[in-house]
């Protein structure tokens, strides 16, 4: 005896439609298919706007996706002995077939995915999405504390990468890193030992770094963001889908008028009448198949094309081996560290034999204070409910203005560290040329 | 009744996702695109061309296709170069132009092309399969290939290919003189006769006025000031302009000026360049030492034993095993009894005589006797004349030994 084929729960695709011919059909894409039982059935329109989000986090996911990808391959080429791990990444880079390609998207993706992070970080202060709105049970500055977590691991997972070519700039942007670490009082110089496990950076740490890199830190965002997305789920979407409620209380449904996905309202009474809005205002909301669907492809596989077609013309840096005799002038952290070398060295004041060290005031207290700041900010913020999910609103002018304010100063102090210091952390506009740098032969 | 609820979203989603598409599209085309465009696949087609033209189609087939390379182990080197430049150990091709021209024979045959591979003495990137990356220069690969060309950059006194020496005197730095290395064997004249060790340690020998310069050779560029340098600003550079007037570079030297010629300057800078810790084997340096040295009195010992009156033993190779007493020879091994005492020995451990003993020996001595020490009859009958002899000389010392031990008991009782 076969099952009629509108018995409830018999999903007879496994696959989903690209044109729904009905709310049912749409509904029943979600609720039967395992990549897209984390979405509603139905989203908040505006939630989907370009221009709100920026889709920012979608972008963050959709590089952390390639960059698993991409780093599959390069995980069993790669070998992680100081012997061995130049020559590996100089195979990869010339004889492995696309070994160029995937090195490039890897290292591409790793970066992209830093600056957007941040960005997107940006955004959610800037919208107020921290906050909770008018629902029931919301957190949502919980999803924040674990955002600032993700970036810090992001930012870690970047800094563990950037050791494994074993070359020069892999060698010295990880030692200076890591010495602005030590500047810690009490604790720092244990805590880079132990980081690097020794007090120079050798086959430990570069084992050390391989373990986090391709294990724990991966391990531990994976984790975080399954955790982020269910919990925007149970905030109740965006932030700025809390606006729906503002609108013209429901009407009653009369009775009749039911829907069979019972799973996505809330039955009162005794018969199983549902009240919802994307009933009474279908115009506000749409249906997660195919409206969200096709948006969340065009963002993932946009992001795709564009790292792969950057990944042809960018090519990955690789200087020579790593030497521990040989400091290059200029020795710099990774790019997005830059900010907190300039502030180091800017900070670092010699009066006569009296050195005031700069790296605990721009390595420690200042990083430390500013993510300790991020951290409990949404508990500070005293703006009304109606602020979250809105961007620059009225009530939030003056944090907005401070926030945009540290922001500018960051990037401003990366940009200048990147781009315009020059041999002895000397000052140069980008059409300054430096000083020609001496080879052997 | 069930229905679509009309989406009110932008029809403009679809065509900028079907963009999107074409876009992947594009990027899959761009990057199988960038890895086909080597030029190691021109230069294998156009040497195969080649071949069929001049050997027949049948040994074209033979030409190997694809990436390849030298892995010489010692060295821990892996060696690319061979998939462009084919014709390396190829005959025929001897008058063609780079990369389908036949290695000279000659220097291949110390040195086989399995056990050093190419950039060893070449120079330049073995892991590089592009010209441009493989023989530089490029940046952030300091080793380009030391051709003839590099040579006229730095308008080398007559011989423009002579750069190469100063790989080969990696290995060979201890040799006086090493064929076909003229540049380098100049250099080292000129060490010598101009002193460079009274002031300079080279090699762990000389004196400590100037910096020790067993592996300047490794020097990082970063470290030579080269702000009075002009022209090239590379080690190389550095150190012919640094010996053509060293007080030019560096205002404070002592060192004197020499007035080293061009030929001498570039002849000795190359020299000092091929002064590097290269991690070579031991067995690719010749002249490194493989034993441990004696000490002086080890070698007075032995020189005694081989003029002494046990000097037969010595030649022989008995005191590899055994001492001989009472002639003064001493074995350092000492597994073997002490060959004084064998007449007397062989009637007390196997009840035979030392002649029907050496003539018929069992146990270790017939191993040692027919496969080590091999001797003729005649000379086993010298063999078993020295023994008598080490015998009565050790008869002697303990008779004289008595009657010295005897005369100092008798004058005991006087005190």
């Amino acid at each position: 005896m076969s099952a009629p084929k509108s018995a409830p729960g018999v999903h007879p695709k496994p696959f989903w439609s690209f044109r729904p011919t009905s709310d049912r059909e749409a509904g029943d894409a979600v609720v039967s298919n395992f990549v897209l039982h984390w979405f509603p059935a139905k989203v908040y329109k505006p939630s989907l706007d370009w221009n709100y989000s920026f889709w920012l986090g979608t972008v963050s996911a959709a590089l952390f996706f390639l960059l698993i990808l991409s780093g599959l391959p390069l995980l069993v080429l790669y070998v992680p002995s100081v012997e061995r791990a130049y020559g590996s990444v100089k195979d990869i880079e010339y004889v492995v077939t696309f070994g160029t390609w995937i090195r490039a998207v890897h290292r591409i993706s790793a970066h992209l995915m830093v600056a957007v992070v941040f960005l997107h970080l940006v955004r959610v202060f800037l919208t107020g999405a921290y906050k909770n709105g008018v629902g029931r049970g919301q957190m949502r500055e919980w999803n924040w504390v674990m955002g600032v977590a993700m970036l810090l691991l992001t930012l870690f997972l970047s800094f563990t990468g950037y050791l494994l070519p074993w070359d020069q700039l892999a060698y010295w942007a990880v030692t200076v890193g890591t010495n602005i670490a030590s500047a810690v009082p009490l604790i720092g110089p244990k805590m880079r030992e132990l980081l690097i496990g020794g007090r120079t950076i050798e086959q430990a740490t570069l084992i050390r770094f391989y373990a986090l890199h391709i294990v724990f830190l991966p391990v531990a965002l994976g984790a975080l963001f399954v955790y982020h997305m269910w919990r925007i789920r149970k905030d109740g979407g965006l932030a700025r889908s809390d606006g729906e409620v503002l609108l013209p209380a429901a009407q009653e449904v009369p009775p009749g008028r039911t829907k069979t996905y019972s799973l996505l309202g809330v039955a009162r009474g005794t018969s199983p009448t549902i009240r919802t809005r994307s009933l009474e205002a279908p115009e506000l909301s749409v249906n997660s198949v195919t409206d969200l669907t096709r948006r969340i492809a065009i963002v993932v596989l946009g992001t795709i094309a564009v790292v792969s077609i950057l990944s042809v013309f960018i090519a990955s840096p690789l200087e020579e081996a790593a030497n521990a005799l040989v400091t290059p002038n200029p020795a710099k952290a990774p790019w997005y560290f830059l900010w907190l070398q300039e502030i180091v060295t800017d900070t670092t004041v010699r009066i006569g034999s009296f050195t005031i060290n700069g790296a605990f005031l721009g390595g420690v207290i200042l990083p430390g204070l500013l993510i300790g700041l991020l951290t409990v900010w949404p508990w500070l913020d005293r703006s009304p409910a109606s602020a979250a999910g809105a961007w620059f609103h009225g009530s939030r002018k003056k944090q907005n203005a401070v926030f945009l304010l540290l922001v500018l100063v960051v990037v401003l102090f990366t940009v200048v560290g990147t781009f315009m210091r020059g041999p002895y952390w000397h000052f140069f506009w980008p059409w300054q040329a430096w000083p020609e740098l001496p080879t052997r032969i | 009744m069930e229905q679509r609820t009309n989406s009110p979203y932008p029809k403009i989603d679809r065509p900028i996702l079907a963009a999107i598409g074409l876009l992947l599209v594009v990027s899959t085309v761009l990057f199988a695109w960038s890895d086909r465009r080597h030029d190691w696949r021109y230069y294998q087609f156009e040497f195969k061309k080649r071949v069929a033209e001049k050997y027949g189609a049948e040994k074209a087939h033979t030409v190997p296709v694809g990436l390849d390379q030298i892995w010489a182990g010692d060295l821990r080197r892996a060696d690319r170069c061979v998939v462009c430049h084919q014709a390396t150990l190829w005959k025929g091709f001897e008058t063609a132009e780079h990369p389908y021209r036949t290695h000279p024979p000659e220097p291949l045959k110390a040195h086989p092309i399995q056990k050093f591979g190419c950039t060893a003495c070449h120079g330049g990137q073995g892991f590089a399969v592009d010209a441009d990356k493989a023989h530089g220069p490029t940046p952030f690969w300091e080793e380009p290939v030391l051709s003839g060309s590099l040579g006229e950059a730095y308008s080398l006194a007559e011989n423009k290919k002579a750069l190469m020496q100063m790989n080969c005197n990696v290995c060979h730095r201890y040799d006086r003189e090493t064929k076909g290395a003229e540049a380098i064997n100049r250099a080292k004249n000129l060490v010598l006769e101009k002193g460079c060790r009274a002031c300079h340690v080279i090699n762990g020998r000389g004196g400590t006025i100037g910096p020790d310069l067993t592996f300047v050779g490794d020097k990082a560029a970063e470290q030579y000031d080269m702000t009075r340098l002009s022209g090239q600003k590379t080690s190389f550079a550095w150190h012919v302009a640094h010996l053509k007037d060293p007080k030019a570079l560096v205002p404070e030297t002592v060192m004197p000026n020499f007035s080293f010629g061009t030929k001498d300057s570039q002849a000795l800078a190359m020299l000092v360049m091929s002064w590097r810790k290269a991690p070579v084997p031991a067995d690719f340096r010749p002249g490194t030492p493989r034993t441990d040295p004696q000490t002086p009195e080890e070698v007075i010992e032995e020189q005694k034993m081989k003029t002494g009156p046990g000097a037969w033993f010595v030649k022989t190779g008995c005191f590899v095993c055994h001492s001989v007493s009472s002639l003064g020879v001493k074995s350092a091994a000492q597994i073997g009894p002490d060959l004084a005492l064998a007449v007397e020995d062989t009637q007390s451990r196997f009840g035979r005589t030392v002649d029907d003993f050496f003539m018929n020996p069992t146990g270790t001595m017939a191993v040692v006797l027919s496969r080590q020490i091999i001797l003729s009859p005649e000379e086993k009958k010298v063999a078993i004349e020295k023994l008598r002899e080490a015998f009565r000389e050790h008869q002697k010392q303990k008779a004289s030994q008595a009657s010295a031990t005897s005369a100092t008991s008798a004058n005991a009782p006087k005190h």
